[in-house]
């Protein structure tokens, strides 16, 4: 299993990006949580969230956070993150983040919604699943895997 | 403590609870419509507000409980004149007149302003808890 | 992978603190993801900070779960805040401090201090690198018209064993 939250990118721009999630039976931790009652746990949304807003600053910086690094930028503070919907297999995930705050400390803020859209014939209204705001930063470990 | 130092502490609760800024808590702000406010903030506005002002809030005594699943209360998802004489006997704090011109149960939850947890708490302490 | 974020509970005070730990290692895929070597730069293998997060959440839900005597279905609900200064890496050791702030009828509200140890056999010596404050609804009281099943999912044999094997007694 892969710790991968992103199936597609929608939308991609300096201050906005959207992306989209599948959630399948398929994904191994669903047997636990729970089993018999299948729900996406609450912070897979959030690093939903996490792993949308990497691919701006990935590609829109600040510089420090940009590129391969962006890909690296890490929770430093999770703000206000609501839970509001009970997201099971079938489900595609809309996640919308948008930035808020570049304050050219190394922390970026963004806020973060993620929307729950039911496999029906006829179109739902999405639901909102999760919103709150997250700030990232760049790790603090260093990047090897050898002994110090 | 008077209405202003009230108004204040509700102020930084809700500031606390909804991730706000100061600027967007005016008295009459929606706490849903508004400031976002969901199931859950409503749970941890009372959290909040039993501890900035020391005081214990029963079940159903801030924001309203099982009116949806009564009959004589709800039909046609709209509020009945019964069920809106009772949401205003139990909860005095809060002002009705809007809604009861178009009394649809899903926008209960958008008479609750800011105003309305200040004349609350103004009421509890009033009355000494 | 599994979903279970602590491995033991060292400590539990009814109603007022539990104590749980987790032990990070390379045997856990998600970390070969994050990070993979890409662009030049090595692998970095980090524990996500949504993993501790879930870790705290899972500590914290223990604690007013037992404290209610797990008739409820205990789920989170908000996170009001977290803050983490540090990476957790492989070989770490994460201890979590759960305590129970308010809880009633809908739900609870805790706090969980999050503490980390280097890689060693001896003593650890932990240091905080954050907190996380979050609350929990009781399912049966809020999701009217939803449908779920009846028994407690939340509290299943996952827990059991991980309680079973911390030596805290739980209901069969």
């Amino acid at each position: 299993m892969k710790f991968d939250m992103v199936d597609r990118v929608l939308e991609l721009a300096p201050e906005r990006a959207v992306t989209l999630k599948q959630v399948t039976a398929a994904e191994e931790y669903l047997q636990d949580h729970f089993p018999g009652f299948p729900v996406l746990p609450g912070v897979l949304m959030l690093e939903a969230m996490v792993q949308a807003a990497r691919r701006m600053l990935e590609r829109f910086g600040p510089p420090g956070l940009s590129g391969p690094q962006g890909r690296r930028a890490v929770i430093a503070r999770v703000r206000a993150l609501k839970y509001g919907y009970l997201v099971k297999p079938g489900c595609t995930l809309r996640i919308e983040v948008a930035r808020l705050k570049d304050p050219g400390d190394g922390t970026v803020e963004f806020k973060g919604e993620v929307y729950a859209i039911e496999p029906r014939v006829a179109p739902a209204q999405p639901a909102i699943a999760a919103s709150g705001r997250i700030t990232l930063h760049a790790p603090a470990a260093s990047s090897t895997l050898a002994p110090p | 403590m008077n209405r202003d130092e009230i108004f204040n502490k509700v102020r930084e609760v809700l500031v606390d609870a909804l991730a706000v800024d100061d600027d967007d808590v005016t008295p009459d702000a929606s706490l849903t419509r508004d400031l976002g406010a969901e199931s859950i903030d409503f749970l941890d506005i009372v959290f909040k507000l039993e501890q900035a002002f020391s005081f214990k809030i029963g079940q159903g005594e801030l924001f309203p409980e099982n009116v949806a699943q009564d009959p004589r209360y709800v039909q046609a998802g709209k509020v009945t004149p019964e069920g809106l004489a009772a949401l205003k006997a139990r909860l005095p704090h809060v002002d009705f007149a809007a809604f009861a011109a178009d009394p649809q149960l899903k926008k209960v939850a958008e008479v609750f302003t800011v105003d309305t947890l200040v004349n609350f708490v103004e009421r509890k302490l009033g009355a000494g808890r | 992978m599994r979903w279970m974020w602590i491995d033991r509970v060292i400590e539990l005070v009814p109603r007022q603190r539990l104590v749980a730990v987790k032990t990070v290692s390379l045997s856990e895929e998600h970390l070969h993801d994050h990070f993979p070597a890409h662009d030049g730069l090595p692998a970095l293998p980090i524990m996500p900070a949504s993993l501790i997060i879930e870790g705290a959440a899972q500590a914290a839900g223990i604690l007013v779960g037992h404290a209610e005597g797990f008739a409820e279905k205990v789920v989170l609900a908000k996170m009001n805040r977290a803050e983490l200064s540090r990476d957790a890496t492989p070989g770490c050791t994460l201890r979590y401090t759960a305590s129970l702030t308010q809880i009633d009828r809908a739900g609870a509200s805790a706090q969980v201090r999050v503490e980390l140890a280097q890689p060693a056999t001896g003593p650890m010596a932990f240091e905080t690198i954050g907190a996380v404050e979050l609350m929990f609804s009781h399912l049966d009281q809020n999701m009217a018209g939803v449908e779920f099943p009846a028994h407690n999912f939340v509290f299943g044999e996952n827990l059991r064993t991980i309680l079973r094997a911390s030596g805290v007694p739980c209901d069969p």
